[in-house]
């Protein structure tokens, strides 16, 4: 199994006759997700590669029941583009773009819950469940299916880490980049519950970051006696206090928010705290081991 | 985004917030005047902590404000040196309180946060009282009411509280701020001619950086901190690098945050230190992307050698190798470059670079290592 995303979606992509939606048919479709129709106004009626262009994810919805949307628009139409696919039924929307305001991301969580849907990103690589399907541009030779679950707040770093762990023979169920934006579509508690419920994943290896509250979630899930084993590797270690590392959330404001309260919290909750990238490979281990 | 805070009365004033009236001091004031003392004369400057470390004067007549106006542009709070000094008229205060609108992750939005005892001893005291409703459309009245009941015994005071953070809560989401913090907010003394009133004496207000295509104060705000910047770093903040300063050697160009900080604790693991948080990846694929990161670098003394650490996914490394020997090309500077890309087409990668005869490292260890070595032999 995998969390969230297999062949059986049914993808709609919003902006598919831009070239980020063109590059996503072919090397997506070429991955084996299941891409079965595109949105892009004024261009109804044609096609990308085969897959139909409708005017609006109504229109594509009715037409091809797409239950998944990705968006490739730019960032200052992502909330119209995700409501719309939301409002269209969709289930499942990704949203890769960076530099979205705050305000909008607030609009399209709030839209997802009324709607029973799930957002991911934004700011975020998109999700793959490896062997079967992908949203977003991972370089798909640094995944292969296995028993991990990866849960990753910078796309650079979950590129980094899953090659290390398939490398080491360590295959991944899912991995999902949650986004280093302070509001997120899925958050890493959220991320963690769907591992919980998958019988396949049999551990987890969350990326962090300095900033922000994901990692006190972590680290909470981690102290239940039904956990699933999480190794975890918080990078940031010598970020200098009171300045933003590119992701907006990446701030040490308060001492809650530094690396060395991160990795001491998440030690102390019976996570497998990796020291640095090079330690990442036996925590990962250790966490199946104690599977 | 940070603003100053006379920056941040003028915001809150135009949406009918009470703030003082106060008086900007530019530089080169000579015989700065206000309309009455006495004032409080303050520091404009965004690090925090500014009224503990004697950013704040009182002054009491001319002499005072002019020893105050010198004083205060001669001095440096972190690394910053006041813009410009805001002199307030000095209030009788009966009370100090804390009211903030903040972004929160676990709220999934918004947030208010109140504490009946404000002022600079704000964090050392009890946590103030946290109202998370999210969307901005969610926010309650009743709701925060029933949140300050047992926070806030002065009922009257309760509800013109209630009111000011309903109206900051629609400003933040009209504005785009990430955070509206008044503290302190003072109630003033019966005596006065508004009596009873709220204040805000002191604003702080984050924006966020990237609505500024429909905000023209964001938008102001960025090229100023752009026009604050020396050209080198100015040219890297237009094609919207991320860069921070750091006191090392290795000065680190980098794609994506996490990936950045992975490879700068790398660094520090063996024994470097990095010059930078250089995060280019918007735009990394054309020429031009690379040609400020590397101009900023060869510029900087401090830096001996320069490490580029890419993992693209949709940055195609094919490009970004391009990219890079074209860069190479043009530089003048004999900084020793590393290299280790990786990602989508990194397979191109090494024809590319045999060209002009790089190297690219496969695992970031090996290129932190090498990066180390050079760098203590220059």
């Amino acid at each position: 199994m995998s969390i969230l995303l297999d062949q059986s979606n049914r993808v709609l992509v919003m902006g598919i006759t831009g070239n980020y939606g063109k590059f996503f048919v072919t090397d997506s479709g070429g991955y084996g997700t299941t891409i079965v129709a595109g949105v892009s106004p004024g261009r109804g009626g044609g096609n990308v590669d085969g897959v139909p262009v409708f005017e609006s994810a109504h229109a594509a919805c009715n037409a091809t029941s797409a239950d998944t949307a990705m968006v490739f628009v730019p960032p200052h139409l992502v909330r119209a583009a995700a409501i719309e696919a939301i409002e269209a039924g969709c289930k499942l929307v990704v949203a890769t773009a960076d530099e979205m305001p705050v305000r909008d991301t607030i609009e399209i969580r709030a839209a997802a819950k009324a709607n029973g849907a799930r957002l991911v990103g934004p700011n975020s690589p998109g999700i793959i469940s490896p062997g079967k399907a992908k949203m977003g541009f991972m370089p798909s030779f640094c995944f292969m299916r296995g028993p991990m679950g990866v849960i990753s707040r910078s796309g650079s770093l979950s590129y980094e880490g899953s090659k290390r762990l398939t490398v080491a023979g360590i295959g991944q169920t899912t991995v999902i980049g949650i986004g280093g934006d302070p509001i997120k579509g899925t958050t890493a508690a959220e991320a963690l519950a769907l591992f919980h419920d998958d019988p396949e994943t049999q551990a987890v290896m969350y990326l962090g970051e300095i900033g922000g509250t994901e990692e006190a979630a972590v680290a909470e899930y981690a102290a239940r006696k039904d956990a699933k084993p999480i190794a975890a590797l918080v990078v940031g270690k010598t970020a200098p206090p009171g300045k933003k590392m590119g992701h907006a959330a990446a701030l040490v404001g308060s001492k809650a928010d530094s690396h060395s309260a991160k990795t001491k919290m998440l030690a102390r909750s019976g996570v497998h705290v990796c020291k640095g990238l090079s330690d990442l490979v036996p925590q990962a281990r250790a966490a199946l081991a104690a599977g | 985004m940070m603003i100053l805070e006379h920056e941040a009365k003028a915001l809150l004033r135009s949406v009918g917030v009470p703030v003082p009236k106060g008086t900007l001091i530019k530089p080169g004031t000579r015989a700065p005047r206000v309309p009455a003392y006495p004032v409080a004369v303050k520091a404009q400057v965004r690090s925090g902590g500014r009224g503990k470390q004697g950013g704040v004067i009182r002054a009491d007549n001319a002499k005072s404000l002019k020893a105050a106006t010198k004083k205060l542009f001669a001095t440096s709070f972190g690394d910053e040196k006041p813009e410009v000094l805001l002199a307030d008229p000095w209030l009788p205060i009966d009370r100090e309180l804390y009211l903030s609108v903040t972004i929160d992750a676990a709220a999934e939005g918004y947030i208010v946060l109140y504490s009946p005892k404000g002022g600079v001893d704000i964090e050392s005291g009890a946590p103030p009282a946290r109202y998370a409703f999210g969307a901005p459309w969610k926010f309650r009245a009743h709701e925060l009411r029933a949140v300050l009941e047992n926070v806030e015994k002065d009922f009257q005071l309760r509800e013109r509280v209630i009111t000011l953070a309903h109206r900051l809560v629609e400003t933040a989401a009209a504005r785009d701020c990430h955070t509206i913090e008044i503290n302190p907010l003072a109630r003033l003394k019966s005596d006065t001619d508004r009596p009873g009133e709220l204040m805000a004496l002191d604003a702080k207000v984050v924006y966020d950086d990237w609505a500024h295509y429909r905000n023209a104060d964001i938008l102001a705000q960025r090229d100023g901190e752009r026009r604050r910047a020396h050209k080198l770093l100015r040219a890297s903040m237009e094609m919207g690098h991320m860069y921070v300063k750091l006191d090392g050697d290795i000065g680190l160009i980098s794609g994506g945050a996490g990936l950045t900080m992975g490879a700068m604790d790398t660094i520090h693991q063996f024994g470097g230190k990095p010059a930078c948080f250089l995060d280019a990846s918007p735009g990394p694929t054309s020429t031009r992307g690379y040609k400020p990161a590397f101009a900023l670098l060869d510029g900087d003394p401090a830096v001996k050698v320069i490490l580029v650490s890419v993992f693209g996914g949709g940055t195609h490394m094919n490009r970004v190798a391009n990219s890079l020997k074209a860069n190479m090309a043009m530089r003048k500077s004999k900084k020793p470059v590393v290299f280790k890309l990786d990602g989508t087409y990194v397979d191109q990668v090494p024809g590319i670079f045999e060209t002009f005869g790089a190297h690219n490292h496969t695992s970031l260890e090996a290129a932190v290592k090498e990066a180390i070595k050079l760098a203590r032999a220059a």
